[in-house]
């Protein structure tokens, strides 16, 4: 029954987790670069909704077209402020340009918010929980997962069944030909960022609800999106949405297994763990991840 | 012979370089008799340290161009090597810091392993992956101190086999001939056979394994110089702190700190992780107790720092060293 219960609030966890994979993977997909600072959207997207909740006293959940619109801006901003010019250099430029405005964003909260942990402490879902038989789920975990869910249904319908969509996926499949046939590549990459910095932002909303939200708070989440995106191969939509769900079961089944066994070693403390262990293991074995769709 | 007569050839550098190596290396020897304050002096322990994780990791990063952002752990295997068997077995530091870098070259060749049938962003991603496992085990583990770390027993008096004193000019020194150490063994690495090798397969991978050349191995023999490199660091970090934790020693901040200086001076350079450590260290230091002691601005000093990467990997991913290069062809 406990198993049953973990399996079941992995997959609420994990759903959160694959919309946070998602920005990820997209915008590896379209033009091959990670972004090291997406934990940090996701960090601004929680700040963002608890900042207006707070101050405009209105539900945290009708903040996330705030959210939404602050992460596009951002994936937007930082796409044509510092990638564009990233996109010269060599892979190790890439790597530290979007390192430097990871630390940027990170030290910039701090600068404005301080260290404080926050949450979100009123709303119209928090602290009541769901009973579904034998089974008590958090509203606003509920609530999360489903949101996520439509989330990755509206960015899964843009991508696959509208012209911008697949636009968008020429480009990630072969920028020159894509722009022979009249693509702007250029706006394709913005796209992308946008689309990632929108859903990362909107994850960001959702998690604020029941999550401390403090400047650090990224980097849990994007080793862990790392994770998703690793395992369902990269650029993969399909696969970061299956892996992050995989990932939430994992991270919650892990501890118990643990606590079953009867080992220290297994403990809650290193359920994320597990995850970056995880990443090595599939990347190591399984370079195309479950299912990759480039090369 | 050969291979001594190499570290200690400098000829094929310029003659201002060589001139300005020399200006240097006579500023750093008279460095503590300056009558600087002793903040500035451990500044330059902490410069010096830094450049010698910088050029071990030049080795891997600069010349074999693998993005490897973990290496940390291997400076979070030398310092609990030399604590753990310090406060267990009383070792001294002499025995125990070798052990370290041994250990270190192990654990290397079996990460290094696995590691190096992968490439690019995987590689980088999974680099920083197997240093945030090892810093978890090490936060959760009780025996070696767990997330409070070990304090190094205090000696009273100056102890040249624990290497413990009073001063900081002592450990300047030893860090000083750790520096210059890494130095000719680096000027004798460039142009080692693996030195080319690597350089090779920086450039082109395929055509390199055409000509026979075992990327992988090279890879993973140039990877566990660079830790034991970092290792030695390590080993040094746990006698001048006296007090190593994982947060101090493991974490993924001080990983991309060394690969981060070495790329802002270039990589792949002899000079460049000197000139980033020369660079960002003070920088660091400075603008963190200048800025970091008022109220209100705390994390400023890192968003300049921030800033700083940004538009130097946007505009000149050479490094200083490139930008210097660059009008000199002019």
């Amino acid at each position: 029954m406990i198993v049953i219960d973990a399996i079941l609030q992995g997959i609420l966890m994990g759903l959160l987790f694959a919309l946070v994979a998602l920005g990820l993977t997209i915008i590896f997909g379209v033009m091959d670069i990670v972004n090291f600072a997406h934990g940090e959207f996701l960090m601004i997207g929680m700040y963002t909704a608890y900042w207006t909740s707070l101050l405009l006293h209105i539900d945290p959940l009708i903040t996330l077209p705030a959210s939404a619109a602050v992460g596009m801006l951002l994936g937007m901003a930082s796409y044509y402020c510092l990638v564009r010019y990233l996109l010269r250099g060599p892979m190790i430029a890439q790597l530290f340009g979007t390192f430097g405005l990871m630390l940027f964003l990170r030290y910039l909260a701090q600068f404005l918010f301080g260290t404080d942990y926050r949450i979100v402490q009123k709303g119209l879902l928090v602290g009541k929980t769901l009973s579904l038989g034998p089974f008590r789920f958090d509203w606003t975990k509920t609530a999360a997962a489903m949101l996520s869910l439509l989330a990755f249904g509206i960015v899964y319908y843009l991508l696959h069944h509208t012209k911008l969509g697949k636009a968008l996926r020429a480009t990630a499949l072969n920028k020159e030909a894509a722009s022979y046939m009249g693509i702007r590549t250029e706006r394709m990459n913005a796209l992308a960022w946008a689309i990632g910095g929108g859903t990362v932002g909107v994850a960001g909303g959702l998690l604020v609800n029941f999550w401390y939200v403090y400047p650090t708070v990224g980097l849990l989440f994007v080793m862990i999106a790392f994770a998703s995106v690793a395992l369902g191969g990269f650029g993969s939509i399909q696969g970061a949405f299956f892996a992050g769900v995989l990932i939430g079961v994992i991270e919650m089944l892990f501890p118990i297994f643990g606590h079953l066994i009867g080992s220290d070693f297994l403990g809650p403390h290193f359920k994320f763990t597990v995850v970056y262990f995880a990443y090595f293991v599939i990347v190591v074995l399984k370079p195309q991840g479950l299912f990759g769709w480039k090369r | 012979m050969e291979a001594l007569r190499d570290a200690f050839d400098f000829r094929d550098f310029s003659k201002t370089e060589r001139i300005v190596f020399g200006l240097f290396t006579l500023v750093l020897l008279v460095f503590p008799w300056l009558g600087t304050g002793s903040f500035v002096k451990v500044v330059a322990i902490q410069f010096l340290l830094f450049s010698l994780f910088g050029m071990g990791w030049n080795t891997i990063g600069g010349y074999g161009g693998q993005v490897e952002l973990g290496k940390a752990q291997y400076v979070g295997i030398g310092a609990y090597t030399v604590a753990l068997t310090m406060v267990w077995w009383k070792i001294p530091f002499w025995i125990s810091m070798p052990i370290g870098v041994l250990v270190a070259i192990g654990y290397s060749f079996i990460i290094g392993y696995p590691l190096f049938r992968l490439k690019g962003h995987y590689f980088a991603i999974a680099t920083i992956c197997t240093s945030l496992v090892l810093q978890d085990i090490f936060i959760n583990w009780k025996l070696v101190g767990a997330a409070k770390g070990i304090e190094l027993p205090i000696h009273g008096h100056p102890d040249f086999l624990y290497m413990q004193f009073k001063s900081d000019t002592y450990y300047f020194y030893f860090i000083m001939a750790l520096f210059y150490t890494a130095i000719f063994y680096m000027n004798w690495f460039r142009k080692s056979k693996l030195g080319y090798q690597l350089r090779m397969i920086k450039d082109d991978e395929e055509a390199a394994e055409s000509l026979g050349i075992d990327a992988r191995w090279c890879k993973i023999k140039a990877y566990s110089i660079a830790s034991a490199f970092v290792a030695v660091g390590g080993g040094f970090l746990a006698v001048y702190n006296l007090y190593i934790d994982p947060y101090s020693v493991m974490d993924l901040d001080l990983s991309i700190k060394i690969a981060l200086m070495a790329m802002l001076g270039g990589a792949g350079s002899m000079w460049g992780p000197i000139i980033g450590a020369a660079f960002l260290v003070p920088l660091d230091r400075f603008l963190g107790s200048w800025l970091g002691g008022q109220k209100g601005l705390t994390g400023v000093d890192f968003m300049i720092y921030a800033a700083l990467i940004m538009i130097v990997s946007a505009y000149q991913p050479r490094g200083i060293w490139g930008i210097i290069e660059q009008f000199r062809r002019k």
